[in-house]
């Protein structure tokens, strides 16, 4: 069960070294997916609100034709899975899925149960509490983002609507993008990385295989050989030049040989 | 002299002080033996705890998700669950600090294991990690601190009673050749 000298030293740096780059790669990549999450939230988030002032005039003069055609035009968008506008009941008012208008939506599905968990509907929420993430039919990671279509002055006031000013959210946009292109980026990181902690593991080894074979076991051969050349009796052989801690082994050994020598060349009882 | 050899001051003494008798040869062998199959034993430890902590592993990868959460009262006594980046900060300097004193105990030919520790460690991170929330997205950062971590363990464990053994076997043999220079 003995381990060579090159194993002993090799085993504890690479496990220690490839180890820990493996440990911060697992981090750092869950930071930058964090990161890029956030930033495609902000992304959607500002997406949603574009929307939602493109139709608020058409919205104010009741125009459904257009607003429909702006729905329709940026569904159609790549990577937009659905853009839908929902009034203040749940039911589906416009939507980039034709099939889908005039549905009632249950409050306690995912994305309305966030602001109707409670008695009284929250009204202001943060983008990341906006989010959330779905796996479409084609198994594909969509993040979608429910924007709420507040109540302003130019609403509550024009002569055509019924609005009380007390309300303060008309209905909400839920807009939906693929993340096909964030998951394909974070699998490409993912496996950068993982290429990157291999070649930290073979360079470990490598590194360490190198300085060992230089620094030690070539000196080791030179010393072993020296030493053999020594018990085959030839004590005319200078030690090889080394490093000066395996220099004095070699100086020590021809000591020895001479010393061995002498003695064996006194007449007994001398 | 015992830092030198690797040897321990009490065993620099007993190699010093061979039995004269045979009696006395004999039983130092059988004591011998027994301390080889201890360290034997003993050098597997590290193995175990690598096994045990693969198998916290995989129940909190299945089970930790089914645990009750707590109560809205607990919560708000227990106050904000630290961040994810705050966690995963402790778990880096905690690997790195473990790793160096592993490294430091392998130099000084340390024989210490602190395996039971380092599994109470790790299941706390587990344990903040699923009260933020973020244990699906940082359990393999876990699991790659605890298998490093225990890995290296397990083989400063193994190497350090390997020394040991090698070191009883010598005595044996010496104790081997005494006998044999008694006989005759």
């Amino acid at each position: 069960m003995g381990m060579s000298l090159s194993g002993r030293a090799i085993v504890p740096v690479t496990i220690t070294v490839t180890g820990f780059v493996v440990i911060c790669c697992t981090l750092l990549y869950q930071a930058i997916k964090q990161d890029m999450i956030q930033d495609a939230v902000r992304h959607e988030t500002a997406l949603a609100q574009t929307v939602v002032r493109s139709t608020r005039y058409a919205m104010l003069k009741g125009d459904r034709a257009t607003i429909k055609n702006i729905v329709t035009t940026v569904g159609a968008q790549q990577d937009v899975e659905q853009v839908r506008i929902f009034n203040k009941r749940g039911g589906i008012m416009f939507s980039s899925h034709p099939e889908e208008i005039n549905r009632q939506v249950d409050r306690n599905s995912e994305g309305c149960i966030i602001c109707h968990a409670g008695a009284t509907p929250v009204a202001t929420m943060g983008s990341m509490q906006q989010a959330r993430r779905y796996r479409n039919e084609r198994g594909e990671t969509v993040l979608a983002i429910t924007a709420p279509i507040y109540n302003e002055p130019d609403c509550f006031t024009a002569p055509c609507h019924v609005h009380p000013a007390s309300q303060k959210v008309l209905g909400t946009l839920d807009i939906g993008l693929s993340q096909k292109t964030l998951q394909a980026t974070l699998a490409s990181l993912r496996g950068r990385m993982g290429l990157f902690s291999v070649m930290v593991l073979f360079l470990t080894i490598a590194g360490v295989s190198a300085i060992l074979r230089r620094s030690l076991f070539l000196p080791l051969q030179r010393l072993t050989a020296y030493a053999l050349e020594l018990a085959a009796g030839h004590k005319d052989v200078q030690p090889p030049e080394l490093d000066d801690e395996l220099e004095s082994i070699g100086r020590t050994l021809k000591e020895l040989a001479d010393s061995s020598g002498a003695e064996s060349g006194k007449k007994p009882g001398a | 002299m015992s830092i030198r050899s690797g040897k321990s001051t009490t065993e620099c003494l007993r190699d010093a002080l061979l039995p004269g008798t045979p009696e006395g040869i004999q039983q130092a062998r059988r004591e011998a033996a027994v301390r080889i199959k201890e360290y034997q034993r003993r050098s597997l430890r590290g193995v175990w705890y690598l096994a045990l902590f693969l198998g916290i592993s995989l129940a909190v990868q299945r089970w930790f998700a089914l645990l009750p959460d707590f109560s809205p009262s607990a919560r708000q006594f227990l106050g904000a669950p630290p961040s994810a980046k705050m966690i995963s900060g402790l778990l880096v300097v905690y690997s790195f600090a473990a790793l160096i004193l592993i490294l430091g105990r392998m130099t000084s030919g340390s024989g210490a294991f602190s395996g039971l520790s380092h599994l109470g460690y790790l299941t706390v991170f587990y344990l903040f990690y699923h009260l933020g929330h973020t244990l699906d997205d940082n359990f393999y950062a876990v699991l790659a601190a605890g298998v490093t971590i225990l890995s290296l363990e397990a083989y400063h464990l193994w190497t350090w009673h390997q020394e040991r053994i090698r070191q009883e076997k010598q005595y044996i043999l010496r104790l081997d050749r005494m006998r044999e220079w008694q006989r005759g």
